[in-house]
């Protein structure tokens, strides 16, 4: 009996089989993506669902992530990496959460943290709740209630008896003439649908090159041109596109978002419906923060009563919460939280247009600048160009701290400070310092009281326009501890990926208590403050690590009488 | 399809998909990395490797930024030499001072002391959670010395699927952590060991008392070898104290071979990493034994054992016929030993009856 045949003919060649591992392990580091984020997302198709599951679970606790995690299909620790991320996930037990933002802690935010553990409430002091104009803020599940003064708790007794009415913030001025407004907080929402025919007779075409017309910026923060991110999305070759909102307003000093979403949802949406219709998508997610829940209430009933109507055609809405992170603003972030993981923002490029939500070509835009879109098809490019004063539109400026009146005004972009203060009835007490666009903006001295307040000539002062969240402080309050209050925020709120921030906002903040505490070692502790600045600054991922470092080193350039030994 | 860039000045060419830290790295330009892994897609986390583009405002991570056509890439500058000094200073007042004398070097220290970081920017308050308490038998992580590049997770993600571990929390309380911080043995983890072999400082490293008697590094000898556990072939590197037993030398600890260079790409299971006491354990059998009539065994040469076996199977054959033999070979066989198994059953001894235990 012969076994199979297996003598290789004499002569023959015989092929070399030996594994090229060169080959091999550089087709393994290009047989995928460079974007990190894209690893997990074939796994588990509901993925996305799992801050959602932890939440109605309870939030953190021993067991629960593997609950959430038996129910959505992610990864056990995949789940407890998520639950720790998000406060509001991570501790679901406090029942009462202080704001500590700057306007807040202003107006007495820390003796109401004293008060809530006094009456023994499980509380602790948050981030900004974008509420600045109704200070103190807290935060009493998911709803915030404005104006909650160590007086008003103490009389309270519990959380439940501060009450949950829902609330509005003061706006202004009164323009007379409606054209003269973009998004015209004070009149009624209109669901006709106008702007959004209007845009279909304008067509795809037609609807951004009036995008470009006008001059729009994105009124997030970063100031970019909205008409490139309208054009590179309706120009990816991929057909499943997104559009999302970021309403996931945190920056300290700024509500102007939750302002427009309580007063005008009808703007948000026919926006993002004219967007969607513009770029050629059908999906429009968007993402509220947690701490919502009124404005989200509100623009349930918007959408309800959309989708009853038919008027804004058969695009889709998606609502999602946030769970506590201000970073989650940064859009990438934002993109990561929809997709259910934590937010960290991903690398650019590839940027959202190309490369966004589920890896699909994704239009992500602010809640004021998707609320303009409305007016601009209506009334043309060209009229929103000319309500601004140095540069185009006119725009939500958010005041708090020392003024009388705080609260949320539509002026022509490039106003100054005082002009815009004159509009909120005045200066209280004498002005000193004022942060022009949130705390990522640093601090300018009262000399600056005439700079417009737009978004170039603020990034020349080495400051920015960012979310427009100005908070005025007077000369009774204490700058250094603003200084402070900001570094922590940065602190807290550091999504940890990347070393300059997170290493270099928890060294600012420890090397100013130093300085503060020590007299001993108080110029030294400060020694190497602007270095790790520049560092934070070129070696960040992303804009809050650039950012952080700049209350200081503003309060430092601008007011060095105070760093004096 | 290869294109070209400048890449500090002289123009070299790139393959489609390369990032610039492939090229640069293959045109020998030095970019420190500390998260980069050939096996593990880019995170971009560590930020030592940025380097500056024409045209970027902002230094992109080379081990993130694909190449392409007539880029102007700058791996050395003083705006580089900058960031590095910067960042690793930063580094290190995150990081404990005096560093235990370790099993694996700390490439950041080494990065430091190379960049010329400043080591007197003071140290600041680390609060990583560590795991309570982990009964685990192999794998140790000291939180202090992570610096959260995030290569365990995502080797524990990517390559061997089983994301065991995770970061969580965040900003500076941002840590390794397993699902409610539960001992590794309570997860899915399989303990391969992945994560010690990527971290780059040191903070995952082998439990005592695996290491309780190992010198470091410097003082052992890297013997390659391959994991006979199965028949893979994987793989690994030997790390030999020559001293220990009279001379004789004992294998005190199992590495991987560098990414890129062998089958299994430096991957190995608990087995291959951990499980190498028995390389002179006193059972271990390395003479072939005869047993005797009394039932005992007696040691014998490699020539007298084939010929009693040979002997004894050809007996069974010629009294019951070639199929009253089977062969069954071991799954710690190579591909070629089992398939000279096969041959010996069908060829020499003229039946079928093969069998391999790992093919069921």
């Amino acid at each position: 009996m012969a076994g199979p045949a297996t003598g290789v003919p004499s002569g023959a060649r015989i092929p070399d089989l030996r594994l090229r591992t060169d080959l091999v392990s550089g087709f393994l580091r290009r047989r995928d993506c460079v974007v990190p984020s894209c690893r997990s997302m074939f796994r588990s198709k509901k993925r996305h669902e799992l801050p959602d599951a932890l939440r109605e679970i309870g939030g953190l606790a021993d067991g629960r992530s593997k609950q959430a995690a038996e129910r959505t299909g992610v990864p056990e620790a995949e789940a407890y990496g998520v639950a720790t991320f998000y406060h509001l996930l991570a501790r679901p037990d406090v029942s009462l959460r202080v704001c500590t933002g700057l306007s807040c802690r202003m107006a007495g935010a820390d003796a109401v943290l004293e008060t809530a553990q006094a009456l023994g409430i499980s509380s602790e002091g948050c981030s900004c709740l974008a509420a600045c104009d109704v200070p103190p803020a807290v935060l009493a599940g998911r709803r915030v209630l404005p104006r909650v003064t160590a007086t008003t708790l103490k009389q309270a007794g519990s959380v439940a008896a501060l009450g949950s009415a829902e609330w509005k913030g003061a706006i202004g001025p009164d323009p007379g003439d409606a054209a003269s407004l973009a998004l015209h907080l004070a009149a009624p929402p209109d669901f006709s649908g106008r702007a959004f025919a209007a845009a279909q007779q304008l067509g795809a075409d037609g609807v951004i090159a009036a995008i470009e017309t006008s001059g729009l910026q994105g009124r997030g923060g970063a100031g970019f041109p909205a008409h490139i991110k309208w054009k590179g999305v309706a120009s990816q070759a991929e057909k499943v596109r997104y559009v999302v909102l970021n309403a996931d307003e945190g920056e300290p000093g700024t509500f102007k978002d939750r302002e427009v979403l309580l007063r005008r949802p009808d703007l948000v949406l026919e926006g993002m419906a004219i967007a969607a219709a513009a770029v050629g998508a059908s999906d429009v997610y968007l993402y509220l923060r947690g701490e919502f829940e009124i404005p989200w209430g509100i623009v349930e009933a918007a959408i309800a009563q959309f989708t009853a109507s038919g008027v804004l055609g058969d695009v889709r809405f998606h609502m999602h919460a946030g769970n506590g992170a201000y970073i989650c603003g940064e859009e990438t972030a934002l993109l990561e939280a929809l997709e259910g993981k934590r937010g960290m923002p991903r690398l650019k490029p590839p940027f959202p247009t190309e490369f966004g939500l589920w890896g699909k070509p994704t239009l992500m835009h602010n809640v004021e600048t998707i609320g303009c879109v409305p007016a601009i098809v209506l009334r043309g490019g060209e009229w929103f160009k000319q309500l601004g004063k140095t540069e185009a539109g006119s725009k939500l400026y958010c005041i708090s701290g020392d003024v009388q009146r705080p609260g949320t005004y539509e002026l022509p972009l490039g106003v100054c400070l005082d002009e815009l203060v004159e509009a909120a009835g005045g200066y209280v007490g004498e002005l000193r310092a004022f942060s022009p666009g949130g705390a990522s903006s640093g601090f300018l001295p009262a000399s600056e009281r005439t700079r417009p307040l737009d978004f170039r000539a603020l990034a020349d002062a080495g400051s920015m326009l960012g979310s427009a969240g100005v908070v005025v402080l007077n000369t009774s309050a204490d700058l250094k501890r603003a200084v402070f209050d900001q570094l922590r925020f940065f602190e807290d709120e550091s999504c940890g990926q990347c070393a300059p921030c997170r290493i270099g906002t928890r060294y600012l903040r420890e090397q100013f208590i130093k300085h503060q505490d020590a007299p001993d070692v108080r110029v030294e502790a400060l020694r190497h403050a602007a270095e790790v600045a520049w560092e934070m600054n070129e070696g960040s991922i992303c804009g809050l690590g650039q950012a952080a470092p700049l209350p200081l080193t503003s309060a430092m350039q601008h007011f060095p009488e105070e760093f004096e030994a | 399809m290869t294109d070209s860039l400048e890449l500090d000045g002289k123009r070299v060419s790139f393959s489609a998909g390369e990032t610039l830290l492939e090229v640069a790295r293959r045109h020998g330009k030095e970019i420190p990395t500390l998260c980069h892994d050939p096996r593990l897609k880019p995170a971009g986390a560590c930020r030592t490797c940025l380097v500056e583009v024409n045209g970027f405002r902002r230094m992109p991570p080379a081990c993130a930024t694909r190449a392409t056509a007539d880029m102007q890439v700058t791996t050395n500058s003083e705006r580089i030499q900058r960031h590095r000094q910067g960042l690793l200073s930063l580094y290190l007042t995150d990081h404990p001072e005096t560093q235990p004398e370790r099993l694996s070097k700390n490439q950041l220290v080494e990065m430091a002391e190379r960049y010329g970081a400043a080591g007197d920017w003071g140290s600041m308050a680390s609060e990583r959670a560590g795991r309570r308490e982990d009964r685990n038998p192999y794998v140790h992580f000291e939180p202090d010395l992570c610096i959260l590049c995030a290569r365990c997770t995502r080797y524990c993600d990517e390559v061997e699927a089983v994301n065991a571990i995770t970061l969580a929390h965040r900003g500076a309380k941002t840590t390794i952590a397993t699902v409610d911080q539960a001992s590794l043995m309570d997860t899915s983890c399989e303990l391969c060991g992945g994560c010690i072999d990527v971290c780059p400082t040191g903070a995952m490293t082998e439990k005592l008392p695996l290491t309780r008697q190992v010198k470091p590094s410097k003082h052992l000898k890297v013997v390659r070898s391959t994991c006979n556990y199965c028949g893979v072939g994987c793989q690994l590197d030997l790390n030999v104290d020559t001293s220990a037993n009279e001379g004789r030398g004992k294998v005190v600890r199992v590495t991987s071979p560098e990414t890129g260079t062998t089958t299994n790409d430096g991957n190995l299971c608990v087995k291959g990493r951990f499980a190498y006491d028995f390389v002179d354990h006193p059972d271990r059998l390395t003479v072939p034994l005869i047993r005797q009539p009394d039932g005992s065994f007696k040691e014998a040469s490699w020539e007298e054992a084939i010929r009693v076996a040979a002997d004894g199977l050809s007996r069974v054959k010629s009294r019951h016929g070639a199929d009253a033999l089977g062969f069954v070979s071991s799954s710690r066989c190579t591909m070629e030993d089992n398939y000279v198994v096969q041959k010996l059953s069908r060829a020499a001894f003229g039946t079928n009856n093969c069998h391999q235990c790992a093919a069921t």
